[in-house]
């Protein structure tokens, strides 16, 4: 699944800064600073700039879902804007399967946009004026596909997001959660395979958001995109990610699977996100495995993909070192419950 | 009067920036009124000190006019055969018009009536269903029974023709001004003036262009209809939710493809209004045009029989126009408001039936210009009428003379001139000035007293400006209030931009005339913030009020301005005081319309809050809704005063002076220096009043954090 030489996005020292003149500002902003990003962007910040995204740098790999999170305002639609180019990006580099697109001509955009992204709006999108079908086959109309082959296609994709029925619906027509579905089919219509969702079901009831993220997790299992999710929501984040980008103030502060920002989140802003989140129930048992083999003749049956609360309901009268097996069942390493009930402990603040 | 003197002196840095403005205004008034008998060059700008701007503005125009002339006449020439097919289509035209060869007369077929208000019915029911097919049906019926039908259909068929001009062109810079950044602040600056330029100076540069005839019309209402398109298409396109502009770029749309299959269609509604606003600036403005055309339409008619004072005929002629107005508008109307189309069927089935129902019985219908039907409606009113202004001719006179005498007047030359033992039985003496100074300075001292200085000072301003009378306030005092009030209102900047703008109509020498718009306008405009203020108000208070106003509101929005004339002139004659009720009940509307809305509109949240905490009715009006209204108040007063000005030069129609008045002059001579010349001095009083109102209104906003 990972293949870690070809990143399907790989985002090197990349800027986004608004403002008259932007490029220069931020040319001259790196040289006085001697490229510290901090200072050029409290520089940049000085001079009535606005670095929206400030060095971001970061890979997705190919299959990943990634998510991006942060508060409103810290610059995380204006990175997934950068990368798929509804931005035009004021400095750095974004590989899109090992092409830089900054820069690139009008045309190869539109061409990687027809061939290789798709993308889902926090408001969907839609067209008002197209039907479902009409909506979710519109990207393959621009390429001049046929209207019988493009309807068809729509067809299945529809079906995928489970909306047989409604095609011929005008989206007023449809509820909220309908409405995110169309926005869903349209980005896959041509079946992309890179997939940017901006706070896709941020608008949504909480019902209909929990369903929706289950049966995007459902189709992921089967498409297995690369993806850049982006949420304002640590439950979301921790229930989809593969790994989590964190940003404050258009900076990246850490980097990370959701065991890594729960357990060991880099500062009080990340702290401050986890908090309320019960560990338990996202941390998983290879966080607190150590590597040795002294343990004791117990066996509750650890794997390295169980959660910790699961773990710990495994060796409640257990005080002695376990064996954690792997996936095929070979032991991997070792846990102390006195390390399951520490890494449980709700920190003081 | 200490508080006057000391307070100043004492406390000049804390004055607030409106109150400085008002004290220097007062300082410059007082020493123009000292000054007045030794320097009367500060009063009345000196003929030899003006420049002779309108003959160069003439000379230039008439050089650039035969340059473009060959192009703009062939240009006429191609429009002449839409022209010619409109009229044949509509039946207000024979076809052919003369028998090709001669030996073999034939019959000239005209398009039968029937057809024409079968099609207007069939476009009614597909677009509003029921309801707008009997509108069409009841309104073409009733342009028919009045006798003026070929009329009718000669001003139907120059609106078919300039509207599909005016909405391409209008469209088109609309979608090009969305495309390239730098081209749309242009046009908006470009669009704004062409707002405030009235109708009748386009005029007359197009008489000179394409002579007398229906093609100036055509050409005048394309231009006067092409903005408020342009306009919507930009604010359409501008409001189209940026992630759909987003989703059509990530779909990989091209920008063709992003505009057209996307973006257009979904500022659909925006730009429908842009539709119905371009057919209706179309209509009035082909009305209007009648006034050079004096060809066979609908507006000639109303002109001509208000020039022979047969009242009843013109007000017929007049509802003919109104009942089009209405017809087109509200059927545009649902282009914008209703998605839904009605069946096809329907419309099939009334064309066919009207077909064959002709087909059959053409012989026995009647000529549309020889019906008749109404006339007996327009004799009694006629007579009625005349019956009505003998019986009450006393009362009206002296409505109409109080009004002239006693208000009117007095703010034209002031109370110093417009007393006389004639009118209010007495002769005004300079002690009287001293004495109003007097009470004045007494109000204004007192009101400085308890903490309202610039209250004070304004009222001071005020009399004396009531004193001396619009019309002879001195030029530098003009000057410095406006300077004054854009001041507060925009900073340096403004204040900049209206002394400048003003300086050009005070060398130009049309400064006293662009004082009597000043002066009629002003009024009216006064007029109607009390008054359409008050009925706002009302309305917002009392919701039966409202059911009465609104229609009332939409009915005098729709009519066409020429039309407000008609009522005005048969109950009170020509003169100023017709002029000012014209201007009245046209430019009332917006005041009503702003001030409800304003205040209906009061966040839920802020009216609970302030009920909770015990306001009474009468508080939360005072307290919550009036600050909260105020912004959007003061939009309505901008909009009123661009109404007052609009209405102005149509007035001068029925008898005002200024700058109105010069421009109807030149329309007469096709002097366009001056046309172009007095345009422009209208345009810059009513450019320097929208950006001082909406200065304020957007200072009373960022108050509010809105």
């Amino acid at each position: 699944m990972t293949d870690a030489n070809t990143p399907a996005i790989a985002c090197q020292n990349l800027w986004q800064v608004f403002g008259q003149g932007a490029d220069k500002a931020l040319t001259d902003a790196l040289t006085r600073s001697g490229n510290d990003a901090d200072k050029a962007a409290a520089d940049l910040r000085e001079h009535g700039f606005i670095p929206a995204v400030q060095d971001a740098n970061f890979d997705v790999k190919e299959g990943e879902l990634f998510v991006i999170m942060g508060l409103s305002g810290s610059g995380k639609s204006t990175l997934i804007r950068c990368i798929s180019q509804l931005l035009p990006g004021t400095g750095g580099e974004i590989r899109v399967d090992g092409e830089n697109v900054i820069g690139a001509p009008k045309k190869a955009l539109t061409e990687l946009r027809r061939k290789k992204l798709g993308m889902v709006f926090q408001h969907f999108g839609l067209f008002p004026h197209m039907t479902v079908a009409e909506n979710v086959a519109y990207p393959l109309r621009v390429q001049g596909v046929g209207k019988k082959e493009r309807l068809a296609r729509a067809q299945e994709v529809v079906s995928l997001v489970g909306l047989e029925g409604r095609e011929d619906s005008f989206p007023r027509q449809l509820s909220g959660g309908q409405r995110q579905r169309v926005g869903i089919a349209r980005s896959l219509a041509v079946n992309p395979d890179i997939w940017f969702l901006d706070e896709p079901f941020s608008a949504l009831d909480p019902l209909i958001r929990r369903q929706l993220q289950d049966e995007f997790l459902r189709i992921q299992a089967t498409l297995k995109k690369s993806i850049v999710f982006i949420t304002h929501d640590i439950q979301e984040a921790l229930k989809l990610a593969d790994r989590i980008a964190i940003m404050r103030d258009g900076k990246i502060v850490q980097i990370g699977t959701p065991t890594d920002i729960v357990l060991r989140p880099v500062d009080d802003y990340v702290r401050e996100f986890s908090k309320d989140v019960a560990k338990g129930q996202h941390a998983k048992v290879a966080s607190v495995m150590r590597d040795d083999d002294q343990r004791g003749p117990d066996d509750p049956g650890l794997t390295t993909s169980m959660t910790l609360d699961a773990a710990l309901a495994h060796c409640m009268e257990l005080y002695e070192p376990v064996p954690v097996r792997d996936e095929n069942g070979n032991i991997v390493g070792t846990v102390h419950p006195s390390d399951l009930a520490a890494a449980l402990q709700v920190e003081e603040t | 009067m200490t508080a006057v003197t000391d307070l100043p002196s004492q406390h000049a840095s804390h004055l607030t920036v409106g109150a400085k403005a008002a004290l220097i205004t007062v300082v410059v008034g007082a020493i123009c009124l000292a000054l007045e008998g030794v320097a009367p060059w500060l009063v009345k700008w000196p003929t030899a000190w003006e420049l002779p701007a309108t003959q160069w503005v003439g000379a230039f125009l008439d050089w650039f006019l035969n340059g473009i002339k060959p192009a703009m006449r062939l240009f006429s020439d191609l429009m002449a055969y839409p022209m010619y097919w409109a009229n044949v289509l509509l039946g207000s035209q024979p076809w052919p018009i003369e028998p090709i060869d001669l030996s073999e007369p034939i019959e000239p077929i005209v398009t039968p009536w029937p057809l024409v208000i079968a099609v207007v019915t069939a476009i009614g029911w597909y677009l509003g269903g029921l309801p707008m097919a009997t509108l069409g049906f009841l309104g073409l019926s009733f342009v028919l029974a009045s006798g003026y039908w070929t009329e009718s259909m000669s001003t139907l068929a120059l609106v078919s023709v300039s509207v599909p001009v005016a909405l391409v062109v209008g469209g088109a810079i609309g979608i090009l001004a969305n495309e390239v950044p730098r081209v749309k602040s242009f046009v908006q600056a470009v669009l704004d003036v062409m707002q405030t330029v009235p109708t009748f100076a386009y005029l007359t540069p197009l008489l000179l262009l394409f002579g007398f005839g229906p093609v100036v019309g055509l050409i005048a209402s394309a231009i006067y209809a092409a903005p408020p398109m342009a306009r919507n298409v930009m604010l359409g396109l501008e409001r189209v939710e940026p992630e759909i502009k987003e989703a059509a770029i990530m779909s990989g749309g091209t920008r063709f493809q992003q505009l057209f299959q996307v973006e257009i269609p979904a500022a659909a509604t925006q730009i429908m209004v842009g539709v119905n606003q371009c057919l209706m600036a179309a209509l009035s403005m082909v009305i209007i045009a009648a006034v050079i055309g004096g060809f066979n339409d609908i507006g000639w008619e109303v002109l001509l029989t208000m020039r022979k004072a047969q009242f009843g005929e013109s007000l017929l002629a007049g509802l003919v126009i109104v009942v089009f107005a209405v017809v087109i508008d509200r059927m545009s109307g649902t282009l914008a408001t209703e998605r839904k189309r009605y069946d096809q069927r329907v419309v099939w089935a009334i064309l066919v039936f009207t077909a064959l129902f002709t087909a059959a019985f053409w012989a026995w219908l009647p000529n549309p210009s020889e019906l008749t039907l109404l006339d007996p409606v327009a004799e009694a009113v006629d007579s009625g009428l005349t019956a009505f202004t003998q019986a009450n001719g006393p009362w009206l006179d002296a409505l109409k003379n109080n009004s002239l005498f006693y208000v009117l007047l007095p703010l034209r030359i002031g109370l110093d001139q417009a007393v006389l033992p004639f009118t209010w039985g007495f002769q005004w003496t300079p002690g009287m000035s001293f004495g109003l100074f007097a009470v004045g300075a007494a109000i204004a001292a007192l009101m400085a007293w308890r903490g309202h200085l610039t209250g004070g000072l304004v009222v001071l301003i005020l009399i004396g400006m009531l004193e001396t009378g619009i019309s002879n306030l001195p030029w530098p005092f003009v000057l410095t209030g406006a300077a004054a009030l854009s001041f507060v209102a925009g900073g340096w900047r403004l204040a900049a931009l209206s002394v400048g703008l003003l300086c050009t109509i005070l060398v130009s020498g049309l400064w006293e005339r662009a004082l009597l718009s000043l002066y009629l306008s002003g009024a009216a405009v006064f007029s109607c913030a009390v008054v359409g203020g008050l009925i706002g108000l009302a309305s917002a208070v009392w919701e039966p009020v409202w059911k009465v106003v609104r229609p009332i509101c939409d009915m005098l929005q729709t009519i066409p301005l020429f039309v407000f004339l008609i009522p005005v002139l048969m109950v009170f004659q020509i003169g100023e005081f017709s002029a000012f009720l014209a201007i009245c009940a046209y430019a009332i509307v917006p005041m009503i319309r702003y001030t409800r809305h304003g205040l209906v509109n009061t966040p839920e949240e802020m009216m609970e809050a302030a009920i909770s905490s015990g306001a009474t009715e009468w508080q939360i009006m005072r307290d919550v809704r009036a600050p909260y209204a105020a912004p959007t108040i003061l939009l309505g007063l901008n909009q009123t005063i661009l109404y007052a000005f609009a209405m102005l030069v149509i007035a001068a129609l029925i008898g005002t002076t200024g700058l109105g008045q010069s421009i109807y002059l030149a329309l007469g001579q096709a002097d366009v220096g001056l046309g172009i010349s007095a345009g422009a001095a209208m345009a810059i009083l009513a450019l320097v009043a929208d950006r001082i109102v909406q200065g304020f209104a957007e200072e009373q906003r960022k108050a509010l954090g809105l």
